[in-house]
């Protein structure tokens, strides 16, 4: 289920904080979880397994941590079990089709795809991936290590670590919520009107970015898509394409992430902030502090600086760049483009660190800013197309390799001009800075009115529903 | 925020979700929606079976979508909404100037439309009763004129020439309707041609026939329906352009029709008048889609048996020919499956005429049979 359909707009969620809020405080955190379970397991009822072994696996590691403190060795021993089987989990059900087939392209040997063991078959690879496992897989992980690190306190409550786990308003696509940011409201949380009419806000603002805003410019990628399956991709159009697609992946991201605040909001929870404006970023660099904030914090917290960081030296800090963003890339997905993707980025920042920095610092700012946005929905491009081929042959369109535009190009920038025109001022702070600066009265106003007008456009645009597919899915 | 002003909005999110919801819950079931012509999903029964292979969420999803009330206001709203940022193509079909709708053309998957060609020339080998091959160009080629600037539809009349290059005689509906691209020859909210597109259409497959065509004059058109809301206008979910005029020309004295919808030959009529009160009312003519249709004419003009295999374009076509024929036989692939040849043969038919609109042709993967 995602949020952004009317089943769950319009069965799960009314019934579900019905019932959260009927119940009594102390139920409350049960309540979250079995919710959690039927959310998880709505659209794969088999993988509630996989969720109930998750936690009872990392429940019983963090409290094995806590168990050998003083003997360090086991200790580190415990968290390294977690850790492997949460990497082999996400090994298994991500990324096994993956190595079977390279496996198979490289070497020619065939891994078979299930084995017969005592008349019961067990599949090798192939196997279906289970929602949002990229995401809770990397949460359980920070738990035993945060546990070990002393960075939070050990959880002794299945239930509460079992809320933690499933969730649901971050269970499939994050923010990624480390343990020690909800530790504290897991035992104890507001449930204010205040919290809740925020959290509602925020659910409203993101809905309208993920069903108007994403969901209408991905039709436009798709178009541009198409035009360079038929042949007919212009230089325009090309960039267009980039275009729409980088803006569909943000809004559709981002939004997704402010309904994740925003419910955990409206339970009492407060998680932290995702995306920062990303696209008014002034280098690569600065894109990525403000880009899917809780992954970039996540690997630098738990990869980059235990390998060391920057502190080794310019030759031990461009390896670890090498592995941190060979592994974001791979954590987006489990094909070749997304470890170019990845690596495409770290030449852009080892670039930036050794290189750009005093051209940077010198540069006006629009060429800066131009700068960034063109490296990032370059990128895009290499994040989009899994079929290196049809990537390599859309950027060349792009770079000149085609006509200039086509009465087809205009026709698509006639129809999403003011589509366009709204995601460019949505991806600055200005409407922000502009609602700071309402007058109280007209701030008050303006809420429910377009609270409500964002409810019942997206509304209809769910009911019409021929166009809601969810990027984030995937991973 | 005051604890008042914050209780308000929480009342409102909650009113409107929850509100719904209930809405929802008390609406009395539809069985099937006449706009989107299509049977609506009920509510979904549940069992564990159900639960554990997950068709019971998937049922409860469509129930959901397919139940919601105010269902047809809600796209309505959308489609507004759209237009009102620029926006001409909804749902594959651009909304023209002249409150006229027009579904875009997309390029066939697989080489479907080789391999269709391919069909009919082999069904033209296995017989020897001529074959026509008569391809209908659709609106998104006939009224280019009409689409905004730019907007994209895959190219008609190249695959018209490519038509050309099978050898087979041909039926030029391209010629017949690009001439008289100024009327009303298709439908403004209906991908099908109108009655005089049609007759149009009759005269083009009279002259491929080398026979005489129709005289205008000797039609009194009558008008059967003056709200009729076409497929288009369904897809599109625009639903606020005046309805289309529905015209029946030939009049049904002296012809009797034979349908074969059941697998024995039952009285039909050259106009099932029940359907002008339904959605669908394009199926008022021969009463829809059927497998097989048999109209005879006693007073026919010329006389001679002719098979058309065809898609519904026929249905409004087929009355005209009558006028010509003493016998017309329509013959729909999708539900008809014994070889073509093989009926002809048994029926003492003098010629064959495969006539399909563009898009049909294109898509349709029942041709197959043709070769038979």
């Amino acid at each position: 289920m995602v949020f952004s359909s009317l089943t769950f707009l319009f069965l799960y969620l009314p019934l579900t904080l019905l019932v959260y809020f009927l119940s009594p405080l102390r139920w409350r955190n049960f309540v979250l979880l079995v919710v959690s379970l039927l959310f998880y397991g709505w659209g794969e009822p088999v993988y509630i397994v996989i969720m109930f072994l998750s936690i009872i696996i990392d429940y019983t590691h963090g409290l094995l941590v806590e168990k050998y403190r003083s003997n360090d060795k086991k200790a580190r021993w415990f968290v390294a079990q977690s850790v492997i089987f949460n990497l082999a989990l996400l090994f298994f059900f991500k990324y096994g089709t993956f190595f079977a087939e390279n496996l198979y392209a490289l070497t020619g040997i065939l891994i078979p795809k299930s084995v017969e063991l005592l008349g019961v078959t067990i599949p090798l690879w192939g196997v279906p991936l289970p929602i949002g496992i990229s995401f809770y897989t990397f949460q359980t992980m920070s738990y035993t290590i945060d546990v070990y690190r002393k960075d939070a306190p050990v959880q002794r409550n299945m239930v509460e670590f079992g809320t933690f786990v499933t969730m649901f308003p971050q269970l499939i696509a994050g923010p990624i919520v480390q343990y020690k940011t909800v530790a504290a409201d897991l035992r104890h949380r507001l449930h204010t009107s205040e919290n809740f009419a925020l959290g509602a806000r925020r659910f409203c603002v993101g809905l309208a970015k993920k069903v108007l805003l994403a969901n209408s410019i991905g039709a436009l990628w798709e178009e541009c898509l198409a035009a360079q399956g038929a042949g007919t991709l212009t230089v325009l159009g090309g960039w267009l394409g980039l275009a729409a697609y980088g803006f569909q992946i943000y809004f559709d991201f981002s939004g997704y992430s402010d309904m994740a605040i925003g419910l955990g909001r409206i339970f009492g929870f407060r998680f932290n902030e995702n995306f920062d404006h990303p696209y008014c970023a002034d280098s690569v660099g600065t894109f990525w502090r403000r880009w899917h904030m809780s992954l970039t914090s996540w690997f630098r917290d738990y990869l980059y600086i235990p390998l060391g960081g920057n502190r080794g030296g310019t030759a031990r800090t461009i390896r670890n760049l090498l592995i941190v963003w060979f592994c974001t890339g791979f954590w987006h997905g489990a094909s070749w483009n997304f470890i170019l993707w990845g690596l495409y980025f770290a030449a852009w920042l080892i670039l930036e660190r050794y290189v750009l920095r005093g051209v940077l610092e010198k540069t006006p700012a629009v060429i800066k800013h131009l700068y960034t946005l063109i490296v990032v929905f370059v990128g895009w491009g290499l994040f989009a197309m899994v079929d290196l081929g049809v990537c390599g042959d859309y950027l060349a369109a792009c770079f000149g390799g085609a006509p200039l535009w086509s009465g087809a190009d205009l026709f698509r920038l006639r129809s999403y001009a003011v589509t366009l025109a709204v995601l460019v001022l949505a991806s600055t702070a200005l409407g922000q800075r502009l609602w700071a600066k309402l007058p109280r009265r007209a701030e008050q106003l303006a809420t429910p009115v377009l609270m409500g007008l964002s409810l019942v456009v997206c509304t209809a645009y769910l009911v019409d529903g021929s166009y809601n597919p969810f990027l984030y899915f995937r991973f | 925020m005051t604890k008042g002003y914050a209780r308000f909005l929480t009342v409102l999110f909650c009113l409107f979700l929850g509100g719904l919801m209930v809405w929802q819950l008390f609406l009395p079931d539809r069985e099937r929606s006449d706009v989107e012509n299509r049977t609506l999903q009920q509510r979904p029964a549940l069992t564990l079976s159900g639960v554990l292979d997950g068709s019971y969420m998937e049922d409860v999803e469509s129930y959901v979508q397919d139940q919601f009330p105010l269902r047809d206001q809600w796209t309505g709203l959308k489609a507004r909404t759209e237009q009102l940022i620029g926006k001409r193509l909804f749902n594959n079909i651009y909304l023209c100037e002249g409150e006229t709708l027009i579904s875009k053309v997309d390029a066939p998957a697989d080489g479907l439309e080789k391999a269709n060609l391919n069909d009919v020339s082999q069904l033209a080998e296995k017989t020897d009763i001529p074959v026509y091959l008569g391809l209908i160009p659709s609106a998104a080629k006939v009224w280019r004129d009409k689409l905004p600037e730019g907007a994209e539809s895959w190219d008609q009349n190249a695959y018209l020439r490519q038509a050309a290059d099978t050898g087979l005689p041909l039926i030029d509906f391209s010629a017949a309707l690009t001439a008289h691209a100024g009327e009303p020859i298709f439908y403004r909210t209906d991908h099908h041609w109108t009655s005089l597109g049609a007759f149009y259409g009759a005269n083009a497959l009279l002259e491929a026939l080398g026979r005489e065509p129709l005289k205008r004059e000797s039609f009194t058109p009558e008008i059967a329906s003056t709200s009729f809301n076409g497929t288009l206008y369904s897809q599109s979910g625009i639903h606020w352009l005046t309805p289309d005029t529905m015209e029946f020309w030939v009049k049904e004295d002296g012809l009797t029709v034979t349908s074969w919808r059941t697998g024995s030959p039952e009285p039909g009529a050259l106009y099932d008048r029940s359907y002008l009160t339904e959605k669908d009312k394009y199926a008022s003519f021969l009463g829809g889609n059927q497998p097989l249709c048999v109209i005879r004419n006693e007073n026919a003009r010329d006389g001679g048996k002719l098979l058309l295999i065809r898609d519904s374009y026929s249905d409004a076509l087929a009355p005209f020919l009558a006028q010509s024929f003493a016998e017309v036989h329509l013959l729909d692939p999708r539900y008809y499956r014994m070889p073509p040849a093989q009926y002809a043969a048994e029926n003492g038919i003098d010629a064959i005429c495969v006539v399909y609109s563009v898009p049909n042709f294109i898509t349709d993967r029942n041709l197959v049979f043709l070769g038979q």
